[in-house]
């Protein structure tokens, strides 16, 4: 369940590509929004770790950076093509 | 009858700089329709963005999706308390020419959304003393130039 009354927003925006999709996100909140909803993968390593990260964040208890990276590594994970001007 | 007696609860917001897309998605995942727009940290009410913002500003015109919020925006700064009387409130919302505002508690945090089909329907003889509103979600929308 995601906390929706709360977020975090990160300081460079992430698009991802993929096929016809194309999700621009930079917060906290609508990475795990996209996530849960928007993700062609069901299940994996990547996206379990980010999804555990957003919710850290949301929570307060780690700096959105890190729901940024996991988001990320979950986008390499369902073969995403990631733009973004300071992730990897 | 007072605001809070027909408002929906809703304390969710999104910033200017959420895009389009990302209030669509936050708008499906809450099944809301409305969020109150807050300038983030200083938590000051600057507007409202409806799905219909989204359709008729940003799909219609055939803009990207990735817009921020402050480009299709409804500003306005106007809100309700939840103490507030509801035939008060019809009328300002009948002066402003506005069918939503943002409803705030005590320490001015946004505790919701009232709308005036919520009034009408609580009190429908509020209408009767009050000049029709336009049929739109929200006034004319304003435009406020990116940043």
């Amino acid at each position: 369940m995601i906390n929706l009354a709360l977020d975090r927003l990160w300081e460079e925006a992430v698009v991802l590509e993929r096929g016809r999709q194309v999700l621009r996100v930079q917060s906290t909140r609508d990475a795990a929004i996209c996530l849960k909803n928007h993700w062609p993968l069901e299940e994996g390593p990547a996206k379990l770790k980010a999804v555990s990260a957003c919710e850290s964040v949301i929570d307060g208890t780690a700096s959105p950076d890190t729901a940024r990276a996991a988001f990320i590594e979950a986008a390499k994970e369902a073969d995403f093509q990631i733009n973004s001007w300071t992730g990897d | 009858m007072n605001v809070r007696d027909v408002m929906s609860a809703q304390v969710f917001t999104v910033s200017p700089r959420d895009t389009a897309q990302s209030v669509a998605r936050l708008m499906a995942e809450a099944g809301v329709g409305a969020l109150p727009v807050e300038a983030p940290g200083a938590g000051v009410v600057l507007g409202i963005v409806t799905d219909r913002d989204i359709v008729s500003s940003i799909t219609a015109e055939g803009l990207a999706s990735t817009m921020t919020v402050a480009e299709f925006m409804t500003v306005s700064a106007e809100t309700c308390t939840e103490d507030e009387d509801l035939a008060d409130v019809a009328r300002r919302m009948s002066a402003l020419d506005m069918r939503r505002l943002v409803v705030l508690d005590g320490n001015r945090k946004v505790i919701g959304l009232v709308t005036f089909s919520d009034i009408l329907r609580a009190k429908p003889e509020i209408g009767e003393q009050l000049p029709p509103l336009f049929h739109k979600t929200g006034g004319r929308n304003t435009r406020i130039p990116p940043s």
